[in-house]
């Protein structure tokens, strides 16, 4: 067997370097020699031991090595899922604060400052609801950190009754505002109205000041560029 | 006669939801205006078209379709629960779920027994109608596709359901489809997108009539199932359809703005043979018309730019009276804003937030019309946004600035601000009693020592107000037991009475110093729109929404001696023929003769002292007057005095140091902010 297989490669190797027409019946020939003329070869019996020894601790090593890595990968996960379920939690101060309280709603201390009073409702809301918004502190020994700012947030429970809606939502805002609707803006309806009016008017966003502020903050820089050209061409 | 600085507000960001259904109730003539946000209105078409009562909306509730079954309110919407409105504590009654996905409409049969809904999974759901629920009966052949809409035929034998690219007949008692009208789909790049039939209406003859989003309107043969005719309207949607009770008129909304009439007439005079043909053409709306109801001599659309028009049809009306006139109703009947009036704040009342603003201050004197300039800008101070999915129905501020309090259906909410230099502190009053659970109005007593609170069965709660915890005063009773709710609530300023009017017309007046109801008002045919008691002489005013003004002395308990001369003389036709309500009165304390009233378009100061108009002479003679020498003057001058310099008023008060608050909206800031209108190619731009 080893032999056909060493032959049928060495012939294979020949066969592409023929490309030719007669390739199959080239092949054949070939083979018919090779079988005809040769004699077996010979394979000695340690060979053949050790060769089946080092296949076998080959396997073996790759179940091996495959185990450890999913050992690792498990680990890995296991210790991203901790971090995050540490982060999840909240602060001990926090919950110590919480755990001293009655058991009845009680009223937290008035503060001055409205930021504050704020963030203590947003407390109040957190854990409620359970849902976390925090900024990724440090970097994790494991994990890529990927450029940019991101929170992580858990994601609120959506149940097929809200995605029909959705579905339903989205087909009313395809079939009429979607593409195929010859849609325009309001600001055009509006200066159209303004042309065609008794007295007759600009269009909209010239006519009302806080309209269209970025469009207008560019033309003043356009404005003041030229005239800036202007003088410096005439001097 | 007296001259105001007036802090002209436009930072208010009205928005107003557009208006997705509608349903009208010919025998109690009031109409129900489903919005896009899922509030609920009713309009009282026999009391001037006056917004008697408004349903809040939650989060992620819409209603796609309202209907009336007797003098029982359902709606439905994408949710996929059918709901039934309780009109007398202004909140849903019960939903029941349909299990089939979000529902797209419903409709109930003539004898007022079935409700049928159709639905996303392609089922029509037939539900019993029972005297305190619905209960779901059995479900029609499911098709293969949304069913977006529903018609009853008058007998109540067969319905016809508008689905994608077809039609079909329902037999009611066997639940089989019997006939399949395909609906052509568009012709040229349309071809390939799918028709879907936005409305279908079903008449006694068995024609159907229908819209859908080719722009045609199609007429049918019920018993054969084939096309009679076919009127393409326009070129983008036909959204909603509507038929008069006779059945000689139907009127189609498309998403052009212009609604369509066909009317049921023969071509020629004289001779019989009738035929659908298309008659009158309204463009009275600047977006889509999603909502369309056909009264016995009106057509009514609203649509996405969020007003509601009334347009007389003219051969049914006489022409050239106040009944024929169109009617636009564009701002809400009562006011979302409140003024603290010793500390200058205003809070701002919107779906899901509040927002408390200090006014700006100027400096300097000027003449008439002059603009002075503003020293300090007015500033946000508190934007407070409300718990819970429900939205906010009422809500109120004390005149020192101290409270604030909101209510949804679900329960009420009282903070305590506290001004400390430059810094504000809300903080929650977590304890309020259990009498405080709901409330359709809020009050606050001039001292910002009582709450005042309307609740069920047009009765008041009052409130203690403390920091840590409000005690249950006192609730004060109508001896009436009308069920309708409160939605107007004034107390004086002394502290001494408290006057609530419900939507039965009637005016209860409650003694505060012995808790008591001291008398009720005569109860007048109109609803009131607004009541103030004035400070000095302890006088009720209150005007109606036919715009009748009347003074009621609560000491005497009988209507006084210049609202006996009003009426002798009857008021200015000019007066009589305004079509917005008064929203708002209040009082100048320096003068006690003063009346400061507003509506949407004007803003008059009625003076007792001077004679009252003349119906012949002009009402408005502001400008007039003021071109005239002082003697001239005071011959021409009458008691009602009116500026329309500020449009469009939301809410005007009058402070303590005499400064006027006018709280605009002008319309180009609404429109401006409205979804896309489409694209129409007109000559010559």
């Amino acid at each position: 067997m080893a032999r056909k297989q060493r032959g049928a490669t060495a012939h294979g190797s020949s066969k592409t370097a023929d490309n030719g027409d007669g390739g199959h019946a080239e092949h054949f020939s070939l083979l018919l020699e090779s079988s005809d003329d040769e004699a077996p070869e010979e394979v000695t019996f340690e060979d053949s031991k050790t060769q089946a020894l080092r296949s076998m601790k080959d396997a073996l090593d790759t179940v091996r090595r495959e185990k450890e890595q999913l050992k690792e990968k498990r680990r890995r996960r296991q210790e991203l899922f901790q971090e995050q379920k540490k982060r999840r939690l909240l602060p001990a101060d926090v919950l110590e604060e919480i755990d001293s309280s009655s058991f009845a709603k009680k009223q937290k201390p008035s503060d001055d400052k409205a930021e504050e009073q704020q963030q203590e409702e947003d407390d109040e809301e957190e854990e409620e609801r359970g849902k976390t918004q925090k900024k990724r502190s440090g970097k994790l020994a494991h994990a890529r950190n990927l450029k940019g700012n991101y929170t992580v947030a858990t994601v609120k429970e959506r149940s097929s009754a809200t995605f029909q809606q959705q579905v339903a939502q989205d087909f009313i805002q395809s079939r009429l505002y979607g593409p195929g609707s010859c849609r325009t803006t309001n600001n055009e309806l509006l200066s159209l109205q303004n042309k065609k009016g008794r007295n007759q008017s600009a269009a909209v966003q010239f006519v009302k000041k806080d309209w269209a502020s970025k469009e207008r903050a560019k033309a003043e820089k356009m404005k003041k560029r030229w005239i800036h050209k202007q003088q410096v061409h005439s001097c | 006669m007296g001259e105001f600085t007036v802090h002209r507000v436009r930072f208010f960001d009205y928005m107003p939801s557009a208006i997705r259904a509608m349903a009208f109730n010919p025998r109690t003539e009031r109409l129900a205006v489903a919005r896009a946000d899922g509030a609920v209105e009713i309009f009282n078409f026999a009391d001037n078209y006056f917004q008697e009562k408004v349903i809040p909306g939650r989060d992620g509730g819409t209603v796609e379709a309202l209907c009336w079954v007797g003098p029982r309110l359902f709606g439905a919407g994408l949710n996929g629960a059918i709901t039934e409105y309780d009109l007398e504590n202004l909140r849903p009654r019960y939903s029941v779920e349909a299990y089939g996905g979000p529902i797209w409409t419903v409709s109930g049969d003539s004898a007022g027994t079935m409700l049928a809904v159709g639905c996303e999974d392609g089922t029509v759901k037939m539900f019993e109608i029972l005297d305190e629920t619905i209960r779901f009966q059995r479900n029609l052949e499911r098709q293969k596709g949304r069913i977006i809409s529903l018609s009853w035929h008058p007998s109540g034998a067969l319905i016809a359901a508008g689905m994608i690219d077809m039609i079909r007949i329902f037999d009611a008692e066997t639940g089989r489809a019997t006939h399949r009208l395909l609906v052509e789909r568009g012709a040229g790049a349309s071809k390939s997108r799918e028709v879907v039939v936005w409305s279908v209406v079903f008449l006694s003859d068995h024609t159907i009539v229908s819209g859908d989003s080719a722009g045609k309107v199609q007429f049918w043969d019920g018993h054969t199932g084939t096309l009679v005719r076919t009127h393409l309207v326009t070129k983008w949607d036909v959204l909603a359809l509507a038929v008069s009770q006779d059945e000689s008129s139907v009127v189609a909304g498309t998403s052009e703005s212009i609604v369509v009439q066909f009317q049921f007439i023969s071509s020629t005079v004289g001779r019989q043979d009738n035929e659908w043909v298309r008659t009158r053409t309204f463009k009275n709306h600047s977006h889509d018309v999603r909502a369309l109801v056909h009264t016995e001599t009106a057509v009514v659309s609203g649509g996405m730019d969020t007003q509601l028009v009334v347009r007389p049809l003219l051969d049914k009306v006489e022409k050239n009276t106040q009944e024929s006139s169109l009617r636009k109703i564009a701002f809400p009947h009562r006011s979302l804003v409140c003024c603290a009036k010793k500390a200058g704040l205003l809070l701002f009342q919107f779906p899901e937030h509040l927002e408390l603003w200090r006014l700006g201050e100027s400096e300097g004197h000027g003449r008439a019309g002059d603009s002075l300039p503003v020293k300090r800008k007015p500033e946000k101070l508190i934007h407070l946004k409300r718990k819970g999915d429900d939205h906010i129905r009422c809500s109120a501020v004390s005149p020192c600035g101290g409270w604030l309090v909101y209510a949804t259906v679900s329960g009420v909410r009282l903070y305590r601000i506290q001004h400390d230099n430059n810094n504000i502190g809300v903080t929650k009053v977590s304890k309020l009693p259990k009498s405080l659970c709901s409330a359709h109005q809020l009050c606050f007593s001039s001292d910002s020592s009582k709450l005042f609170a309307a609740s069920g069965l047009s009765s008041v709660v009052v409130v203690a107000l403390d920091p840590l915890e409000c005690k249950h005063l006192h609730t004060l009773r109508p001896k009436s037991g009308s069920r309708q709710p409160v939605h107007l609530l004034c107390v004086s300023d002394d502290g001494k009475w408290l006057a609530s009017a419900n939507t039965d017309c009637e005016v209860h007046v409650y003694n505060l110093k012995k808790m008591k109801l001291h008398c009720k008002v005569p109860v007048y045919s109109s609803c009131p729109t607004a009541i103030g008691i004035n400070p000095v002489t302890s006088n009720l005013v209150t005007v109606h929404a036919d715009q009748q003004v009347f003074e009621f002395s609560l000491q005497q308990k009988e209507y006084t001696e210049w609202s006996r001369r009003l009426q002798q003389r009857g008021l200015h036709p000019v007066w009589l023929q305004r079509d917005t309500p008064v929203a708002h009165i209040t009082f100048n304390p320096r003068n006690p003769a003063h009346i400061v009233l507003h509506d949407v378009f004007m803003l008059c100061i009625i003076d007792q002292s001077l004679p009252l108009p003349e119906a012949r002479t002009p009402l408005l003679n502001q400008m007039m007057l003021r071109s005239l020498p002082e003697a001239e003057r005071s011959r021409q001058s009458h008691a009602f005095k009116i500026c329309k310099s500020f449009q469009h008023l939301l809410s005007m008060t009058l402070l303590d140091d005499q400064s006027l608050v006018a709280v605009e909206r002008p319309l180009l800031d609404i429109v401006s902010q409205l979804p896309a209108p489409v694209r129409q190619k007109k000559f010559a731009t």
